[in-house]
């Protein structure tokens, strides 16, 4: 078994795993933490992706064990008890999402691109949604909610500044 | 828009608003979702011939909330106390007879609760026509993706190790993949001794021969389509439990469960009553979750070991153990007058069933009678032939058949427009159904804006500026 110590969410915790165990496996099964999914297994879909020390990562490519000291971010962890994030009302609005199983990737995907570029172009977005696979909704909207949600925390940000 | 419909929308838009509190309820740690506003359903029926007003306007899904929240529970997100995890070790190898299935070695692995082969299966057949396809092949293996047996075991990783240890041995068979090879008498035969060609159809509308004849010129080409898989993002995956009085319940991913029911019940030799089927939200289907595939083999695993057993397929068994969309190799022979009208149009399809019938004669149906077009065709053949071949199964897919014979059609107008020099979009106008058209089903069509359609398209889209 190999012990990992990792903080989820703003919060530390621990789990003794097997140590082929990957990082999506220990946030489904040790922590109860199921929003992102198993799509493909091999990193080609997304559905897993979670943010690690700031970086977006397909969680089934990554053991726990090396994630063990660092910093994860997931779906559960975007909402407070009294709001959305931005990217999860913007979705919503924008009925961004249908079968809603790429939903959690692709939103940690967003979110991972907004923290790092406030203002992104289409291509920029496109670019960085390019791992996550979608299979209901042709990306349109989800690109459009995208760029909503940017203005939204872009004007949040302003507003703070003053 | 309508009043009535306005007010509606503006309310939960801003119940909803960033930044403001959404209600709460308990104490729930993650926004409650907020309060379902009726959708304004009178308002938006339409009148007697004439636009539904909820065309246009904006809806968000009531379950979009929970989907980019993660709370979204889909099967693989759920689990039951003691459940173990069921894999399914696959042929590997198209055509060959099952000498023999030794298990022991798996069955003996600490953390393995118990191995099934086909012969544990009741009723070892299922399928929603034709009864063809084995939950887990027993004396033959009719495509590499059949599975051979079923390990239950503590987890996944273990339920994986035990595949290897089961030695199955096999007595090769020649494969057929050809699907027009496979329709010869000297075919080796998939499912003996039944004819590889399991279903056919024919259409037939005035003198085909006779509009030949009448016909300035005569347009023949052959157009194919591939395989393709639907790949939902989520993976088959169903768990089987059964309670103390014998009675199954099955968690599934499935679309259609009242089918899969019957399938259950049929396959365990149970009454009806004693299966139990709870429909999970659904993580994409696009037809390619329309019937059972291991839940039998689940069940029986589960009645054996007296515990709940999961069964999630990896990404590549999606692709080679479920139904995948309908390969169809289209001649299309076609007569026109010297203004680019059809007199005549000869169609003959070969569909690629795969291993097994699943819904092919649905899609054969429905191909055949789409294959002439949407085009007013006073002499029409049009004939349709299934056939199995040892690949993986074709089944139920968006459009069930219609996009193949579609792009074969499409294509074939083009390329008359081409050749007679007529501009494709007046080609298409000068043949497409109007109202009271009869399809080539003497079927008389209605509310028929084909071409309404196709002109709003080229004006919007700048069909003559682009020309």
């Amino acid at each position: 078994m190999t012990d990992v110590t990792l903080k989820i969410n703003g919060e530390t915790r621990s789990a003794a795993v097997p140590p082929e165990t990957t990082l999506l496996k220990m946030l489904r099964e040790s922590f109860s933490l199921t929003g992102a999914k198993l799509g493909c297994d091999v990193g080609d879909c997304g559905a897993c992706t979670v943010i690690v020390d700031g970086l977006p990562v397909n969680s089934c490519l990554m053991l726990a064990g090396q994630a063990d000291g660092r910093e994860v971010l997931t779906i559960e962890g975007l909402a407070t008890p009294d709001h959305l994030h931005p990217i999860q009302k913007t979705f919503e609005d924008c009925a961004s999402l249908q079968c809603g199983f790429c939903g959690p990737g692709v939103i940690m995907s967003s979110k991972a691109l907004l923290d790092a570029n406030p203002n992104p172009s289409v291509a920029e977005i496109r670019d960085a949604l390019a791992g996550n696979l979608c299979r209901c909704t042709g990306y349109t909207k989800m690109i459009e909610a995208v760029q909503q949600a940017a203005q939204v925390m872009r004007s949040a940000k302003s507003k703070r500044a003053a | 828009m309508t009043k009535k419909a306005k007010p509606a929308r503006t309310a939960k838009a801003k119940s909803a608003g960033i930044g403001q509190p959404v209600e709460m309820s308990g104490t729930l740690r993650l926004p409650a979702v907020v309060k379902q506003v009726p959708f304004p359903i009178e308002a938006l029926s339409p009148k007697v011939r004439q636009q539904t007003p909820a065309v246009g306007q904006r809806a968000t899904r009531p379950d979009g909330r929970l989907h980019g929240l993660g709370q979204t529970k889909y099967i693989d997100d759920m689990a039951f106390p003691g459940m173990l995890y069921c894999k399914i070790k696959r042929a590997g190898i198209a055509s060959a007879l099952i000498k023999k299935i030794d298990t022991r070695e798996a069955e003996a692995m600490p953390g393995v609760m118990a191995v099934i082969t086909g012969k544990d299966i009741p009723v070892n057949s299922f399928g929603p026509s034709i009864k063809d396809q084995p939950v887990l092949a027993d004396d033959r293996v009719f495509h590499a993706g059949d599975g051979v047996a079923a390990v239950a075991a503590v987890t996944e990783q273990i339920a994986l190790e035990a595949l290897d240890k089961i030695k199955v041995e096999y007595e090769p068979l020649t494969p057929i993949f050809d699907p027009v090879e496979a329709m010869k008498d000297s075919a080796p035969k998939v499912h003996p001794p039944v004819s590889n060609i399991y279903a056919t159809k024919l259409i037939k509308k005035g003198d085909v021969e006779k509009g030949f004849r009448e016909s300035y010129k005569i347009f023949e080409a052959t157009y194919s389509t591939q395989m393709v898989e639907h790949v939902p993002l989520e993976p088959h995956c169903s768990i089987a439990s059964w309670d103390a009085n014998g009675r199954l319940t099955i968690h599934s991913t499935l679309g259609r469960i009242t089918l899969g029911r019957t399938d259950m019940a049929r396959t365990l030799q149970l009454p009806l009553s004693r299966v139990r089927m709870v429909a999970t939200i659904v993580g994409g289907n696009f037809g390619g979750k329309n019937e059972i595939t291991q839940e039998p083999a689940l069940a029986v695993l589960s009645k054996k070991t007296g515990r709940p057993v999961k069964g999630t397929f990896t990404r590549t068994e999606e692709f080679i153990a479920t139904t995948t969309r309908h390969p169809i190799i289209m001649n299309y022979k076609t007569g026109v007058s010297k203004d680019g009208r059809i007199l005549a149009r000869k169609v003959r399809l070969v569909l690629d069933g795969g291993a097994y019938c699943s819904w092919s004669e649905t899609t054969l149906g429905k191909a055949c009678i789409l294959s002439p077009g949407p085009y007013n065709i006073e002499n029409v053949h049009s004939e349709a032939f299934v056939v199995y071949t040892n690949k993986t199964m074709t089944g139920a897919m968006r459009g069930f058949g219609a996009p193949q014979v579609c792009f074969a059609y499409e294509s074939q107008m083009d390329e008359i427009a081409c050749e007679l020099g007529i501009d494709p979009l007046e080609i298409r106008l000068r043949n497409a159904f109007h109202e009271g058209s009869s399809s080539p089903t003497g079927q008389v069509l209605h509310s028929v804006v084909v071409k309404d359609s196709l002109l709003q398209a080229a004006e919007r889209y700048g069909w003559k500026e682009a020309r």
